[in-house]
């Protein structure tokens, strides 16, 4: 639902600010697009895919989980140039770095019907149900492991064969107009 | 000497759109193979853990260097106050941002990583002779494209002079960090020498100007527009003499190496029992690649059009050789690590590193010169670049 | 600052390492279990006080291979499926040298000499090659586009390319298609406080420890003893070195 709200209300403050800038058919166009927002929103059943966020198995996140949409790929960047290029790896009070993906794989991976970890090339696992959503690939996992250590179908010496990583890119996710119309309002909020 | 007029070439005609289809092809099968490359990983390629540079380097770096030999004729002409010259400086300037470009593109499609472009382009370790030339490559373009509005935008001709000298001075600083990519490699017999900057300039010279005569003999057949003997003749003569320039830098390297016994294995192996490396050098890159285009040269076919084109042909088949034995050949010998010692290891360590190029390879390095072709084509039809006609009382100064 | 490993068999005082200080435990021969008494603080920056190294002692009867297994085992190698065997990664190998002269051979391990003046570090174009304050010479994949120009430039055949997609890495160990990568001396343990897998393989004939510590076992081991390192002609000053070579 938030998502529906966010989309009037991203709109309704364009529109203000446009009021006493732009030329009037400009606002006559902004206005139509209102119009159309506001019937997508009656429609919204319609509009194919949601996201599912997963649950995750940890008590709480190292922030908020509005915060985290938006910040985690700071934090993983930030915080990969601490570990890797300075060899800080944990914070001063002996905790986990808040962007260890290490740490964020093991509170999030998510099992199959059958027990075992999702891997990458899966619908299911947390950080694809949301990229395949947003046509946002990722290349972490090209090299930083899916699933937690030690984690029931780790064989460190024999691979998966029917894993294909360079699948995972985009234009193969089919996303749709409507798809595009539920991502955009919501990114554009985001950027500074 | 007649006015000089320069003429783009018609663009809406069959042969245009042919050979637009042609190399067009030729550009998408490369980028194909370098997709293949990329998807499946370079296990599909002959490069391994021991020659990590293949055959894609090959061609990219004949390329690059070609690009800035092409440049020359233009840089006689400006540089040197050369008249004769001037009718093909544009097309010497076109020509050299096409090999570039072309050559960039093969080398860029074989990184491990070609979607981390944007890392290479905003990340920058100033002690590495890639990055430098990762400037030098840009600035290159960016100069050449400066030099090339200059000589076609008529209130600004005055500039030509000095546009051209700043290209030419670029120029030799490219093709000299281009053979400090390997000369600076101190790891490795083949490249641990100075000499490869100077000698990477005048292979420049030599591999870039019979590229430049191929293009223009074909375009000026091609157009049915006229082209004299006096233009070639003075052309053809400048490419024996750099032909046999390369080789006295060969000759020189070989001595060197021989001469120290640090340096005897590698030149040992590639003279007389490196295998193909061996054949490369004394049947392709000597035979082929140099004294037969000299013969053809200054011989009694020295007038013939066909000879001459076939003698550029040859020499940037040597050039081709050459590279490889460089390039392939000096990482196929092994390197040494323990002096006077005999080595072994599950990692290849003291044997000489096997290496046959795979087909994507292959493709990828000839789709670089289909890029190179293509920027060509459409250039000379966009442009004008080609003067109408180079009949010699047009080009001769001093025909009356 | 140094510190002993308490154990019972004080002759093999080769597994005593430097300004680590940790209390190992012997379960099994030839098997320690570390515990970490205080480790560096992972909430700072490695520091340039600390040299890492590495001295390996090729005089003594020690199957080199089982420091290759380890290695393999930390880091989860050996995963390619497609790459032909000279496309496989191999951090650690064991060269064989013979003097084709007098007849005499010996086999030592040879791994990324994390030299101070690194060539690959200083051909990277875009700084993934590098080192660390304490001297370990690392690939930052996030930064590395699969240029190879490190591996043209190490005159120590260090390093390997990924040639192909792998799955199931080693969580402490991200490696991936299209990346180098080379012998980290396994810079989670060490950061840890443990000592590096080939080490810990050794069975003592590798000493691990602080360079730039007088005191530490590596240092005073080099000072009596000696020590050379592999082609130092080209001045690079590898962190490892070895004996009997």
């Amino acid at each position: 639902m938030w998502l529906q709200l966010n989309i009037n209300f991203s709109f309704s403050s364009l529109l203000k600010e446009s009021m006493h800038k732009l030329p009037l058919s400009v606002v006559g166009l902004a206005l139509m697009a209102s119009f159309t927002t506001v019937n997508a929103e009656v429609e919204q059943h319609d509009l194919g895919p949601r996201i599912e966020i997963p649950e995750s198995s940890g008590n709480s996140c190292v922030l908020p989980e509005d915060e985290m949409r938006r910040r985690h790929p700071d934090l993983l960047k930030h915080d990969r140039i601490l570990t890797l290029r300075e060899g800080i790896r944990e914070k001063t009070d002996g905790h986990n770095l808040d962007g260890s993906l290490k740490q964020c794989i093991n509170c999030h991976a998510i099992k199959d019907d059958n027990n075992n970890y999702v891997r990458i090339d899966n619908d299911r696992h947390f950080c694809v149900s949301c990229h395949k959503y947003a046509a946002v690939t990722i290349d972490c996992f090209q090299c930083h492991r899916d699933i937690p250590e030690g984690s029931s179908n780790f064989h460190a010496l024999s691979g998966h064969k029917n894993t294909d990583f360079t699948s995972i890119t985009p234009g193969s996710y089919g996303l749709t107009v409507q798809d595009m119309a539920n991502i955009a309002p919501e990114v554009s909020s985001d950027d500074k | 000497m007649k006015k000089l007029h320069f003429l783009e070439v018609e663009g809406n005609s069959r042969g245009f759109y042919t050979l637009l289809g042609v190399f067009g092809l030729i550009s998408l099968i490369g980028m194909f193979a370098a997709y293949y490359m990329e998807h499946h990983g370079h296990y599909v390629t002959g490069m391994s853990n021991q020659v990590v540079w293949g055959t894609p380097h090959v061609f990219a770096i004949f390329l690059i260097v070609a690009a800035s030999g092409a440049l020359n004729v233009a840089s006689i002409s400006s540089v040197f106050a050369k008249t004769a010259y001037k009718p093909l400086a544009r097309l010497s300037g076109m020509l050299a941002i096409a090999l570039l470009a072309g050559g960039l593109v093969v080398l860029l499609l074989d990184l491990g990583r070609p979607d981390r472009l944007i890392v290479a382009m905003t990340k920058f370790n100033f002690l590495s002779i890639f990055t430098w030339n990762i400037f030098l490559y840009t600035g290159f373009m960016g100069i050449v494209a400066v030099y090339l509005w200059t000589m076609m935008d008529r209130p600004y001709n005055k500039l030509t002079k000095k546009a051209g000298m700043g290209a030419f001075i670029w120029r030799l600083v490219l093709t000299t960090g281009t053979g400090s990519i390997f000369g600076f490699l101190i790891a490795r017999e083949a490249y641990d020498t100075a000499l490869l900057a100077p000698m990477f300039v005048i292979m420049s010279f030599a591999f870039g100007l019979a590229f430049f005569m191929l293009v223009l003999m074909a375009s000026y057949k091609y157009t049915d527009r006229p082209l004299g003997d006096y233009i070639i003749n003075r052309l053809k003569n400048l490419l024996g003499v750099f032909v046999a320039a390369v080789l006295y830098f060969v000759i020189v390297y070989h001595i060197t190496n021989l001469y120290s016994a640090d340096h005897q294995g590698v030149s040992a192996f590639i003279l007389a029992d490196g295998g193909i490396y061996t054949f490369l050098f004394w049947v392709v890159q000597i035979g082929l690649g140099s004294l037969l285009p000299l013969l053809l040269l200054y011989g009694p076919t020295g007038k013939n059009r066909t000879m001459i084109g076939l003698a550029s042909a040859l020499i940037i088949i040597g050039g081709l050789a050459q590279l490889y034995i460089i390039i392939i050949g000096g990482q196929a010998y092994p390197m040494v690590m323990f002096p006077g010692m005999e080595v072994s290891s599950s990692f290849y360590d003291g044997v000489v590193a096997s290496y046959s190029p795979s087909l994507p390879e292959v493709l990828l390095g000839v789709g670089g010169v289909g890029v190179t072709l293509l920027l060509v084509t459409v250039s000379v039809a966009a442009l004008k670049f080609l003067p109408a006609s180079l009949a010699d009382e047009v080009a001769d100064p001093h025909a009356k | 600052m140094t510190s002993k490993i308490e154990k019972e068999d004080l002759s093999r005082r080769n597994f005593i390492f430097g300004s680590i200080a940790a209390a190992g435990l012997t379960v099994a021969p030839g098997v320690m279990l570390y515990q970490t008494a205080n480790a560096r603080d992972l909430s700072k920056a490695a520091s340039s006080k600390v040299r890492w190294g590495m001295l390996i002692d090729t005089s003594r009867d020690v199957d080199w291979n089982k420091c290759v297994e380890a290695c393999v085992k930390e880091h989860g190698l050996g995963n390619e499926e497609h790459s032909r065997p000279d496309q496989r990664t191999q951090y650690i190998r064991v060269v064989e040298v013979k003097n084709k002269s007098t007849g005499y051979s010996m086999s030592l391990p040879v791994m990324c000499q994390h030299c101070e003046q690194p060539p690959c570090v200083d051909v990277c174009p875009t700084g993934a090659s590098m080192k660390r304050e304490d001297g370990i010479v690392l690939v930052d994949r996030h930064r590395c586009i699969g240029c190879r120009y490190c591996m043209m430039a190490c005159p120590y055949k260090a390093r390997s390319f990924v040639h192909e997609t792998l799955t199931d890495q080693s969580t402490t160990t991200p490696r991936g298609k299209g990346c180098v990568e080379s012998c980290n001396m396994c810079v989670n343990r060490v950061d840890n406080g443990q000592l590096p897998a080939c080490v810990e393989a050794s069975e003592g004939a590798i000493v691990f420890g602080n360079l730039n510590d007088p005191e530490s076992d590596i240092s005073k081991l080099l000072a009596k003893h000696g020590g050379k390192q592999i082609r130092a002609d080209l001045k690079l000053n590898p962190g490892v070195q070895y004996q009997g070579i």
